[in-house]
């Protein structure tokens, strides 16, 4: 293990031993089957954490291999980290049908064209690539549920305490790694020796607090998920009200202009 | 480089003020307040005083101090009354606000909604709120007739009736959908 510093392996030590509580916590609440995708999230990093240990001790932390190991079985825990902050967005917009389905459009794309932009001239060395990658992973990230919390905002839609500490930890560690990475970034550039190990600080301690943030509300069983039962009618209503509303916000405005048109003031 | 940490910087400050902001607000929401609370207090409360406005800001009043001789009277009796103006413009957009709060609330009941109309709604919404802030200014400033705020008022009274007539409907839709659930043959309901 050469290679990690001691506070490293510290914090990485904490951190695996944070999640192992938080997924005890789940399956002591019974809360794992309101959110199995979380879970296994929690779960997958915890076997990476184990497995990248044994990577580490075989070939060396240094070496290209664990690198190479290290850096493809992370795709593993960032697609279930998608598929986790999809389930509990799904959670809190299901009951509302038509914010939902706009709300995973909205997902789908903010995620889609942020992630596009940020990888944009990463392609010229490899290292490089990853680096802008995962910042671009984690940037696309954040916008897609800070877009989503903004509609359920707007639609006033209420939001749990725990689907709040869920969805407000996955973003605030989400932009802590964008600046880490881009830190990290600076520093190696410039020569910095210790940029590796600041990186990893930053990054491992800014999951352990959100993971101790998680096992403390997790312990609230969360709620039942409600069923709304809803009428076609309440359809009807909305496309009959919808467009004449938007025609009076119109005519709203029409008016406001009037007020400082001079024909108008007569 | 250093542009880039500034950008990403601003970027993520921009996304962790809106995060707090968005998870602060929606404490509110929480209760059941989305389908019992619209109708109380929607939109008619400062509307409705629409008649003493119109008769408060009559230019005859004016014209008679003037007539009369009573200039300083005149000027005090106008600055009163644009205050009162100011007073009444902030309540119309409370009012309008209001009226906002429940298309969302018809919106959020709805089991599907366009995403046209949702975004011509934002942009209205966001173009009303612009040039409201202009004729604030302007009556402020005392360069707009007061008048011309009784238009206004038509218009969002206007608004406000055939809101309430769609929440009134849904809520009967509602108290209906309720009775059928609570009902012992729950096989004839089809919800959506």
């Amino acid at each position: 293990m050469a290679g990690l510093t001691k506070y490293v392996q510290w914090v990485w030590g904490i951190s695996v031993a944070v999640q192992a509580a938080v997924c005890v916590v789940l399956f002591l609440r019974g809360n794992f089957r309101r959110v199995p995708f979380f879970t296994a999230y929690l779960m997958s990093n915890v076997c990476q954490a184990v497995a990248l240990y044994v990577v580490y001790y075989q070939f060396g932390y240094g070496s290209r291999t664990a690198a190479l190991i290290a850096w493809w079985s992370q795709c593993i825990p960032q697609l279930l980290r998608v598929l986790a902050i999809s389930e509990v967005l799904r959670l809190v917009l299901k009951p509302y049908r038509g914010i939902w389905g706009l709300g995973w459009r909205v997902l789908t794309f903010a995620f889609s064209v942020v992630f596009s932009v940020s990888l944009i001239g990463s392609w010229h060395e490899l290292s490089w690539a990853v680096l802008v990658a995962d910042r671009g992973f984690h940037l696309a990230f954040g916008v897609a549920v800070v877009a989503c919390l903004l509609l359920a905002h707007y639609y006033l839609i209420p939001i749990h305490p725990v689907y709040k500490a869920l969805l407000g930890g996955f973003c605030f560690y989400s932009c802590t790694v964008v600046l880490a990475n881009t830190i990290g970034g600076i520093l190696f550039l410039h020569g910095n020796a210790n940029f590796q190990m600041i990186w990893q600080l930053v990054t491992m301690g800014a999951f352990v607090a959100v993971l101790a943030v998680w096992a403390v509300t997790l312990r609230t069983p969360l709620p039942e998920p409600t069923q709304r039962e809803v009428s076609p009618e309440t359809a009807r209503t909305y496309w009959e009200m919808s467009p004449r509303i938007n025609e009076r916000l119109r005519l709203l405005n029409e008016q406001l202009d009037r007020f400082w048109k001079p024909e108008a003031t007569h | 480089m250093s542009l880039t940490l500034i950008a990403l910087g601003a970027t993520v400050a921009v996304l962790l003020a809106l995060l707090v902001w968005t998870l602060r607000g929606s404490e509110r929401y929480i209760g059941s307040r989305t389908v019992s609370k619209p109708l109380e207090g929607s939109g008619r409360t400062h509307v409705s005083f629409l008649p003493q406005m119109r008769q408060a800001l009559r230019s005859e009043d004016a014209e008679f101090l003037m007539r009369a001789g009573f200039s300083g009277l005149r000027n005090r009796v106008r600055r009163e009354r644009r205050r009162v103006a100011l007073l009444y413009l902030s309540a119309l957009r409370q009012d309008f606000e209001e009226l906002m709060r429940i298309s969302r609330i018809i919106a959020g009941l709805s089991p599907e909604i366009g995403v046209g109309q949702e975004l011509e709604r934002l942009r209205l919404r966001t173009s009303f709120l612009w040039r409201y802030r202009i004729v604030w200014m302007s009556l402020w400033a005392g360069l707009t007739p007061l008048p011309q705020i009784s238009n206004l008022s038509n218009l969002l009274s206007g608004y406000s009736v055939r809101l309430e007539e769609a929440m009134k409907e849904l809520g009967e839709r509602a108290a209906i959908v309720a009775e059928m659930v609570s009902s012992p043959d729950r096989r004839s309901i089809h919800p959506v």
